[in-house]
């Protein structure tokens, strides 16, 4: 689900951005409050950890927080972007399952590779060299000989996909992600990955290709082809999930965490 | 007259390889043999479906340390929890566990899953392994404990996500609002739900 996001890079999102910059700061947790040290401790737990593997294991699953000031208006923004998806975008991207797989798998592949030089610079901006060049070659073999992207040989050669975004970079120079933010259409972000995404969206070569109006309806395409070969995913996460918006708030952090971790 | 050589020989081979697997089997192995026989049943669409569900159920369970991951999942308060609650929430929680890590394998998986080897760290490893599936390839790594003889997982990480860490975050923040009581209610309320709605398979 929190692929959903992708990486739709939209210019759509930028007056709302400001919007929220201008809002109030982010504040920190509030407090947990204090556990009842003693309370299980006399009656110690068949199922109990042995002490020395409670602390080893303490950092390593400690959650990751993220602010979130505006959580009324997020949800809102979540319930509207779950009814646009349920009643617009999910039944085009079914439609489109009439075409077949491999064709819908090439023409993701073909987006993919649209995205490749503003890879490419956030490789560079994060001084990750190896990440460049091989994005790059991706870029230079999959435009000729993969025919445009729509194939991959660069795979073949060797040649694995790295996943790198503005939101990222800001990341590597240790910039956290603010607060959380929900956006219209584009779902789960963060202050910080919304300004990248404002950013990478200038180096969208669709962007200088086309004009406004059919980028941001190529990046439509884009998405709604994405979710013809989604498995339904955010419907499994939005039934077992206790509260949905919860899940995925925290699983867009722990994800972004790790790719910034990368 | 063959015969008569070949059964010492045999009996041979198998006392030569009987101090090997007195040693720990390797922790991919295992991993490999859950996942697979998971799967497999996953595709096995002709099964009855509750018999496919008990199977599932016991294959998740024989694998899982759902004790150890239920006290990760309630993190501070495993810790301020009664005993009464700390068993009710270890039940319930292993079926919400089972439930999710299922669903997600049905949903990722379309043709294989590759296992990419893994990382031991005395009692501990790590088992990495990637799902083949429409859009990308999902990475999957299972985190493992050695208990006796074989691998408990006690957490599963899909996509950089932690499983284990995504509930604790849910649960912590449910917690603080409604409290422990609320949030045993919300558990069996979703358990429910999702039984009865096993009836109709999504298509």
């Amino acid at each position: 689900m929190v692929r959903i996001t992708g990486r739709t890079a939209l210019l759509l999102i930028l007056p709302f951005l400001a919007g929220c910059l201008a809002g109030k700061p982010a504040p920190t947790d509030p407090p947990l409050p204090p556990a009842l040290e003693n309370a299980g401790e006399e009656n110690p737990e068949e199922g109990d950890l042995p002490d020395d593997l409670l602390l080893e294991l303490e950092e390593e699953m400690e959650t990751v927080h993220i602010a979130d000031p505006i959580e009324p208006l997020n949800r809102g923004i979540f319930w509207v972007n779950d009814k646009l998806y349920f009643y617009l975008f999910k039944p085009v991207a079914k439609a489109l399952r009439v075409i077949p797989e491999p064709a819908r798998k090439s023409v993701g592949k073909a987006f993919d590779n649209i995205g490749a030089p503003v890879r490419v610079a956030n490789c560079v901006l994060q001084a990750k060299m190896e990440c460049a060049t091989t994005e790059l070659g991706r870029f230079v073999l999959n435009s000729t000989v993969g025919l445009g992207g729509l194939f991959d040989p660069a795979r073949g050669e060797g040649l694995e996909p790295h996943d790198e975004d503005f939101g990222q970079t800001l990341g590597v120079y240790g910039l956290g992600q603010g607060f959380y933010l929900v956006l219209p259409v584009l779902g789960p972000s963060s202050l910080r990955d919304g300004i990248g995404k404002g950013v990478d969206g200038f180096g969208d070569p669709l962007r200088y290709l086309l004009g406004t109006g059919e980028a941001i309806g190529a990046k439509v395409a884009e998405r709604e082809n994405w979710l013809s070969l989604d498995k339904d995913s955010y419907e499994s996460i939005k039934k077992e999930a206790l509260d949905p918006y919860l899940t995925i708030r925290n699983g867009y952090v722990q994800r972004r965490e790790g790719q910034v971790g990368k | 007259m063959k015969m008569r050589h070949a059964i010492p020989f045999f009996l041979l081979l198998i006392l030569a390889a009987a101090p090997v697997t007195a040693a720990p089997p390797a922790p991919v192995d295992q991993i490999r043999q859950t996942v697979d026989a998971v799967i497999a049943l996953l595709k096995n669409k002709g099964m009855d479906r509750q018999e496919r569900r008990e199977q599932l159920s016991a294959l998740v369970r024989a694998r899982f340390d759902f004790e150890v991951m239920s006290q990760w999942a309630l993190g501070k308060n495993w810790r301020s929890a009664s005993p009464q609650e700390r068993s009710r929430f270890i039940s319930l929680f292993s079926d919400l566990l089972e439930e999710t890590y299922v669903g997600r394998i049905e949903d990722y998986t379309d043709e294989a899953v590759v296992y990419l080897g893994e990382k031991r760290d005395g009692e501990r490893a790590e088992v990495e392994t990637q799902v083949l599936s429409g859009n990308t390839d999902i990475p999957i790594r299972y985190k493992v404990r050695l208990k006796g003889e074989e691998w408990f997982v006690y957490d599963v990480v899909i996509e950089e996500v932690s499983l284990v860490r995504n509930f604790r975050s849910s649960y912590d923040e449910i917690i603080r609002k409604e409290g422990m009581g609320g949030l045993l209610k919300k558990m069996e309320e979703k358990i429910l739900e999702l039984r009865n709605s096993k009836g109709g398979e999504k298509g």
